[in-house]
C-alpha cells in the first residue's frame, strides 16, 4: 500500500460556497448558516484511488477574492492542483474563478484543476445558461455541476482532481 | 660464451636455470607481490594465533587509515554506521524514558504525601491519567511532538511525538502553521525575510527552526534551555545533508525519505526539575531547634498536666474522707480550683484540709453550703457539743455509743439523761461512767490543783485510769503514703486518735492537771535537707490540725521535726509518719499512791 499526500488549494469568489463544498467533501454535512473564511482554513481527507494507492488531500481553503494579494500567493505556493469553485447563480462569479486560474498559472504555471459550478440546488435562481454551459464545457476539460448542500458531483469531482494529481506526480 | 662458462653450463646447468628464475622473482616486485598475496591470509591467521604481536603492529596504521578516510569520506561512513546507530540510539532514548518514568512511579504511586494527594485530584479534575500528570509536573521541559514540514508546500514531511502526547491530525497541523508562516511573513515583515520563531500558547511553547527546505517546529512543555535549539539545528542539519535534494523536491510522496522519523525521535528531548539542590540544601540546624522547642514545650505541657491531675486526685481523696463534707464537683479555674459542696460547721476546715492534700489555701476556692451530716464522727461532735460536758467528764465514742465517764454534777448527768431520752442526738449515751458530785461546783475542774495526798478517792481512780490510758496510746505512729497524704488506714486511725487524745485531755483537766502532746513530724531522708526540714513540719501540721479540729488547746501541743537518714539512704516507708506523744503526768503532778 503506497501513501501520497498532497497540498491542493480552493480557490473563488465570495460566497460561492467553497467552505460548504469542503466540509460536504470532507464530513459530509452542510449548513445553511454563512461563515466567512477569514485568512485560510485546513482540512484533510485520505481518498482511495486504487486497491494500493490511497491519497491524502490536504485542503487549503482560501478566503474568498477577486484578485490574489502576496498573503493569497503565499498560501498557493507548493500546491499540486486546485478547486475552482463559481456560483451558478452568479454569473460573475465564474468570471472571477477564470480570473483566478490564470493568476495563479501566471505565478506558479499549469496545474491539474477542476471546475465547480456550485449551488446546483437553486434551480429557480440558476442563471448559467446551456450555451454558457457548453461554452466552458469546450474551454475546461473537467467542468462539474455540483451541489454542496445536496453533494451532488463533490466527491466525483475532487476525486478526479486528486486522480490528475497522483497521474501527474506519483506514477 | 668462454669454456668457463660452457663448463659451468655441463655441470650445474639445471641448477642455475633455477636460481635465475628465484633472483628474477625477488628482483621484480610485482611477482614478490604475487607471492606473498597467496601467502599473506595464511601468515596473518597464524601470526594472530601465535600472539597479539600482529595486533599491536597493525593498531597505529589502522587507526590512522580510519580516521584519514572518516575525514575524506564523512557521508559514506555516516551511512555505513547509520542502520547500527539509529536504533542504538533510539534504544538508548527509550530505556533512558523508561527509567524515568518507573522512578516517578516509584516515588509518587507509592506516596500519600499531600502533593501526592494533590496531584492526584489535579490529575483526576484534568481527565489526565496520574502518572501523565507527575510527568507533567516533573519536568522542566520536554519537546512533545516534532513536526518536519516542506517549506515549499507546506506538506508534512515527518512527525514524531511521545506517546501520551495529544495529536490532532498532523498533516492539518502541518499546513496550518505554514500558513500562519505564511500569512505572519507577508502580513509584518516589509522584506519577507522575518519568521515565525516562537510561539506561546498556554503550557505550550513552540520553537521553529528553519532550514533551506524544511521547517522542523517542536511542541514543547515546560521551560525550554537555550541550549536545546542549537541541537535542534544540529538535527534539521543533518536531515538536510542526509536527504538533500530529496527534501527540496518533497510533494508528499514519504517512501522518498526513508528513516527521516528516526531522525527525528532525537529530537523528543527532557529534562527533569531539579527540585532541590544538595548544594544548596538549607540548613537543618533550625528545624531541628524548632522541633525540639515543641518537644520541650509539650512535655512541659505535659508534665504540668500531669501534675495538676495528681494535685486534684490527692485534693479529690481529701475532701472525699473528711467526714462532714460533701462535694459536688470539682473545677479548674486557672491555677485555682473551684470546690462545690456542702459542709457541716463541726467539720473540719476546709484550709486544713487543702494544707493536707499538698496545696495552699490560694489554689482553693471553696463554694460550700453548710448542711447537718450524718457522718458518725460529725455526730458524735454534734452530741458532744450538745450534752456541754464538764471538763471533770470524760468523752468518748466506741460502736456508736457515747462513753460518758468522770464526775459531774448530778444537775447536769440529770440533763444528759433528758436530752438523750428527749431529743435524736443521733447516737446512745452511756452514763454509767458517771459519778455524781453533788458537793462539787461544775467548775470544780479548774479549781486549783489539790495537795497530794489528800486527793479523795474517785480522783485518785481516775488519776490511775488516765495513767493508764496514756500509757496504753502514748506515742502513736502514722504513716504517710506519700508526701503529706496519710495512708488511708493511718487518716481514720488519726481522726480516732485525736478524739481519744481529747478525752484524756478532758480527763486531766478534770483532775486538774495538765497533759502535753508532742506531734513530731518525720521523714526518710532522701532529698535535700531544707526539702526535708519542710516536708516534717507539713506532716506535723497534718497531726496538729486533726488535734485542733477537736478542739484541743494549741497551748498544750508541741510540735517538732525529726530527719531520719534510712539505711543506704533509701526511700523508707516506716520513717515517713509523725508520730503524737503523750505526756502525764508532768513536772510537778505526784503520782497516786498504790491502790491498796
Amino acid at each position: 500500500m503506497s501513501h501520497f499526500s498532497s497540498k491542493i488549494c480552493v480557490l473563488g469568489d465570495f460566497a460561492v460556497g467553497k467552505t460548504s463544498t469542503i466540509e460536504r467533501f470532507v464530513n459530509n454535512q452542510f449548513s445553511e448558516k454563512y461563515l466567512t473564511t477569514i485568512g485560510v482554513k485546513v482540512d484533510t481527507k485520505e481518498i482511495t484511488l486504487a486497491d494500493d494507492l490511497t491519497l491524502k488531500l490536504v485542503v487549503w481553503d482560501v478566503a474568498g477574492t477577486h484578485t490574489f494579494g502576496d498573503v493569497e500567493f503565499a498560501y498557493l505556493r507548493g500546491a499540486s492542483g486546485h478547486i475552482l469553485v463559481a456560483d451558478g447563480t452568479r454569473p460573475d462569479s465564474v468570471i472571477t474563478a477564470l480570473e483566478l486560474r490564470k493568476q495563479v498559472e501566471d505565478r506558479y504555471g499549469e496545474l491539474p484543476f477542476v471546475f465547480l459550478v456550485n449551488k446546483s440546488d437553486l434551480t429557480q435562481a440558476w442563471e448559467i445558461t446551456d450555451e454558457q454551459e457548453k461554452a466552458l464545457r469546450s474551454e475546461l476539460a473537467d467542468v462539474y455541476i455540483t451541489s454542496a448542500k445536496t453533494g451532488d458531483h463533490v466527491a466525483e469531482a475532487i476525486e478526479r482532481l486528486g486522480r490528475m494529481i497522483a497521474a501527474r506526480e506519483f506514477q | 660464451m668462454n669454456d668457463l662458462e660452457e663448463l659451468k653450463n655441463l655441470l650445474f646447468g639445471a641448477e642455475k636455470q633455477v636460481l635465475d628464475s628465484i633472483t628474477e622473482r625477488v628482483q621484480k616486485p610485482e611477482t614478490r607481490a604475487v607471492d606473498v598475496a597467496d601467502v599473506l591470509p595464511e601468515a596473518v591467521r597464524l601470526s594472530h594465533r601465535q600472539g597479539q604481536q600482529l595486533v599491536a603492529t597493525l593498531r597505529a596504521p589502522v587507526s590512522q587509515c580510519l580516521q584519514e578516510s572518516i575525514r575524506d569520506e564523512p557521508k559514506e561512513y555516516a551511512d555505513a554506521l547509520y542502520p547500527v546507530m539509529g536504533p542504538a540510539i533510539r534504544k538508548a532514548i527509550m530505556n533512558a524514558l523508561r527509567s524515568f518514568a518507573q522512578q516517578i512511579n516509584e516515588t509518587i504511586e507509592h506516596s500519600l504525601s499531600a502533593k501526592g494527594l494533590q496531584w492526584r485530584f489535579d490529575a483526576w479534575r484534568a481527565g489526565v491519567p496520574f502518572g501523565e500528570y507527575v510527568v507533567q509536573r516533573t519536568l522542566l521541559y520536554r519537546v512533545e511532538q516534532a513536526y518536519l514540514i516542506s517549506r515549499e508546500n507546506g506538506l508534512l514531511v515527518g512527525h514524531v511525538h511521545h506517546d501520551a502526547a495529544r495529536i490532532k491530525d498532523s498533516d492539518a497541523v502541518s499546513a496550518m502553521f505554514t500558513a500562519i508562516q505564511d500569512f505572519i511573513k507577508e502580513s509584518f515583515s516589509p522584506d519577507r525575510s522575518g519568521r515565525l520563531e516562537t510561539a506561546d500558547m498556554g503550557e505550550f511553547t513552540l520553537w521553529a527552526v528553519h532550514g533551506p527546505h524544511a521547517l522542523l517546529v517542536c511542541v514543547i512543555r515546560g521551560v525550554p534551555p537555550r541550549s536545546l535549539r542549537a541541537d535542534l539545528s544540529a538535527i534539521l542539519e543533518r536531515i538536510h545533508f542526509r536527504y538533500g535534494d530529496r527534501i527540496r523536491d518533497y510533494a508528499g510522496d514519504t517512501s522518498t525519505l526513508p528513516g527521516v522519523e528516526e531522525e527525528l525521535v532525537e529530537c523528543l528531548q527532557f529534562e527533569a526539575l531539579h527540585t532541590s539542590d544538595p548544594g544548596k540544601r538549607r540548613s537543618s540546624v533550625p528545624l531541628i531547634v524548632g522541633s525540639l522547642l515543641i518537644v520541650a514545650a509539650l512535655t512541659y505541657f505535659a508534665f504540668n498536666s500531669w501534675q495538676a491531675t495528681k494535685q486534684q486526685q490527692a485534693l479529690v481523696t481529701a475532701l472525699e474522707t473528711t467526714p462532714g463534707l460533701y462535694v459536688s464537683g470539682i473545677e479548674r479555674d486557672g491555677d485555682r480550683y473551684i470546690v462545690r459542696g456542702l459542709r457541716d460547721p463541726l467539720a473540719e476546715p476546709v484550709d486544713a484540709i487543702v494544707a493536707g492534700a499538698g496545696l495552699t489555701s490560694d489554689q482553693v476556692v471553696a463554694d460550700l453550703r453548710p448542711y447537718q451530716s450524718l457522718d458518725p464522727e460529725i455526730v458524735f461532735l454534734r452530741a458532744r457539743k450538745a450534752i456541754d460536758a464538764p471538763g471533770s467528764v470524760s468523752v468518748s465514742q466506741s460502736k456508736g455509743v457515747m462513753i460518758l465517764s468522770g464526775t459531774a454534777p448530778q444537775e447536769w448527768i440529770d440533763s444528759v439523761r433528758q436530752k438523750a431520752a428527749v431529743a435524736n442526738l443521733g447516737l446512745a449515751i452511756d452514763l454509767d461512767g458517771l459519778a455524781p458530785a453533788a458537793d462539787l461546783p461544775p467548775q470544780s475542774a479548774t479549781q486549783p490543783e489539790s495537795q497530794p495526798g489528800s486527793q479523795p478517792q474517785p480522783q485518785l481512780q481516775l488519776r490511775q485510769r488516765l495513767q493508764e490510758d496514756v500509757a496504753k496510746s502514748g506515742d502513736a505512729q502514722f504513716l504517710f503514703a506519700s508526701g503529706v497524704i496519710l495512708r488511708e488506714q493511718d487518716a481514720g486511725r488519726l481522726r480516732d486518735h485525736a478524739v481519744t487524745v481529747r478525752r484524756l485531755v478532758g480527763s486531766a483537766e478534770a483532775l486538774g492537771t495538765g497533759l502535753r502532746i508532742e506531734v513530731v513530724g518525720r521523714t526518710d531522708g532522701t532529698g535535700s535537707p531544707a526539702a526535708n526540714m519542710h516536708l516534717a513540719e507539713r506532716r506535723a501540721d497534718v497531726a496538729v490540725q486533726s488535734l485542733l479540729a477537736q478542739g484541743i488547746d494549741p497551748i498544750l501541743i508541741t510540735r517538732s521535726t525529726q530527719i531520719d537518714a534510712g539505711e543506704f539512704n533509701a526511700p523508707d516507708a516506716e520513717l515517713r509518719r509523725v508520730s503524737v506523744r503523750l505526756i502525764w503526768p508532768l513536772h510537778g503532778d505526784a503520782l497516786p499512791p498504790p491502790a491498796e
